[in-house]
């Protein structure tokens, strides 16, 4: 990032030329980081949140083991959950799987995954986005 | 065969500051704040001179620095990528 | 609604209304010796609903809304409300405030030098903030800083300081029982307990302080202290920032300004009389 200085090297040396380097960079590397609107940080201390799993615009659908929706009884698939989760019990299940109170524990994947693949505008992502996830 | 042109926006479209060796960027058009490190900033000056394809655009650049970094052309292909992802330049 | 009450918190004036008396009363006790607002005017009004229509009487279940209101927020219960129009005040500043550029940040000032802390929660600014305001320095505030985009001065905030669990004990130990709210205990962040800030900092609500250094505390860690470059210090605090985003350029010209006018510093501290000890040196530091 910082340059360093050339002199210029040859004959006519009177006024050395100084020429700084411009480091490229590698191809994969990131040289520029757009600011986000955030909510999260201080969302801690707004929301006493919960999730629900799925939101109410999911209409009775279950969801697969990947997350995504799917339709009722579909194979492999995980109920809607009667209640909502509570931010707390969201945070152990995304930091180190513990299934919370009341969940089957063979659709806690399925859950944790559908929580991940939420995106602002859908139930419950202000919610996920205060529980501070390492990005 | 020629490729894109790049174009930036002129320097009373954008607020820059910088800060320790980093850009700071306000792009009043978007409304958008970005943290740019170099080459981005100079990549950036250059395209104010005029819009520019990629080999117009390392020899302008290469009028002001020596280059350090292999395959300069690719870089700057990657940068340039970068910067029309957050706006700060245009392909026409 | 039923019942009302209106505060001025330093710039800024609420009304809170309740479908409920006790969460009104218990706010005015916590925020005894405030002022209320000239004119009765205010920015944001709070208001604590029942959930719904029977949840008034039945299992009482308090809906946080008013001006602002953030979709999945949790109703509380009824012996929560306290907790519930805090909560409420700090969603309409959270979404609501444009006149100021907003900091998730503690302040604290001494000899006209304000310190900005600023960090994640549960990273230990809120209980720094109400040691340093029993130990000589003004709380300006715990929870939200007020940079005045014009002219790059700090404002106060003195909200009651939200103390959890640990650090509750803590505070009792330094301040007088009259400042303290009552104990919340089992609500969705642990026990709570809120702490008036003391009558310096409320008879200088008004008064403005220069920024002078920028802070990232960070506790449970071995001691440690080290400069933070310049452009992590402007994406940390845009992260921080609720509303620098919506404000614009003048956002924008007032962080960088911020910035590039005062040093900024990480540190680890394992406990507060460490952190306090550091604190005490950068404003030596800053005073020679």
């Amino acid at each position: 990032m910082s340059g360093t200085d050339d002199d210029q090297s040859g004959g006519n040396a009177f006024v050395p030329t100084r020429r700084t380097v411009l480091v490229l960079g590698a191809v994969a590397a990131s040289t520029v980081v757009t600011v986000r609107p955030a909510l999260a940080q201080t969302t801690g201390s707004v929301l006493a949140c919960e999730i629900p799993v799925p939101g109410p615009q999911a209409g009775g659908s279950y969801i697969g083991p990947d997350g995504s929706l799917v339709a009722p009884g579909t194979q492999g698939a995980a109920p809607p959950l009667a209640r909502p989760l509570r931010g707390e019990e969201v945070k152990q299940l995304l930091q180190s799987g513990t299934t919370p109170a009341g969940v089957d524990p063979t659709s806690a994947q399925a859950y944790a995954n559908y929580i991940r693949r939420l995106q602002a505008g859908m139930s419950g992502f202000t919610c996920y986005a205060s529980l501070q996830m390492p990005r | 065969m020629p490729g894109p042109q790049y174009h930036a926006d002129p320097e009373a479209a954008v607020k820059s500051v910088a800060l320790d060796g980093l850009s700071l960027i306000f792009h009043a058009p978007s409304g958008m704040t970005h943290i740019v490190a170099p080459p981005a900033p100079e990549i950036l000056a250059a395209l104010r001179l005029g819009p520019a394809e990629v080999g117009e655009l390392i020899a302008r650049l290469s009028a002001w620095y020596d280059f350090e970094g292999d395959a300069a052309a690719d870089a700057i292909e990657a940068r340039l990528a970068e910067l029309e992802s957050a706006g700060l330049v245009r392909r026409a | 609604m039923r019942h009302s009450l209106s505060l001025q918190i330093g710039p800024v004036a609420f009304r809170i209304g309740s479908a409920w008396r006790a969460p009104l009363d218990a706010l005015a006790a916590l925020y005894a010796g405030y002022p209320t607002p000239a004119d009765g005017i205010c920015d944001f009004t709070v208001r604590l609903e029942p959930d719904k229509p029977w949840r008034r009487l039945i299992r009482p279940s308090v809906a946080i809304r008013g001006d602002y209101v953030l979709p999945d927020a949790a109703p509380l219960s009824l012996a929560h409300g306290l907790l519930a129009a805090e909560m409420g005040m700090n969603l309409q500043m959270a979404l609501g405030q444009k006149t100021y550029l907003l900091l998730h940040a503690a302040s604290v000032e001494k000899d006209g030098r304000a310190l900005i802390l600023t960090g994640e929660s549960g990273a230990g600014k809120s209980t720094l903030a109400a040691l340093l305001g029993e130990r000589g320095w003004r709380l300006m505030g715990d929870e939200f800083a007020l940079l005045d985009m014009d002219n790059g001065l700090l404002l106060p905030f003195p909200r009651a300081i939200s103390l959890k669990n640990g650090a509750i004990g803590v505070m009792e130990a330094e301040a007088a029982p009259e400042r303290f709210g009552p104990r919340l205990i089992g609500t969705p962040k642990g026990d709570i307990r809120h702490l008036r800030p003391n009558a310096d900092a409320l008879a200088r609500m008004g008064e403005g302080a220069k920024p002078a250094l920028i802070l990232f505390p960070r506790f449970g860690e071995a001691p440690a202290v080290r400069s933070v470059g310049a452009a992590e210090v402007f994406m940390r605090l845009t992260q921080a920032s609720t509303n620098y985003v919506t404000l614009g350029r003048r956002g924008f010209d007032a962080l960088t300004r911020l910035i590039a006018t005062n040093p900024a510093l990480a540190i680890d501290y394992p406990d507060t009389a460490t952190a306090i000890g550091l604190i005490e040196d950068f404003r030596q530091e800053l005073a020679a």
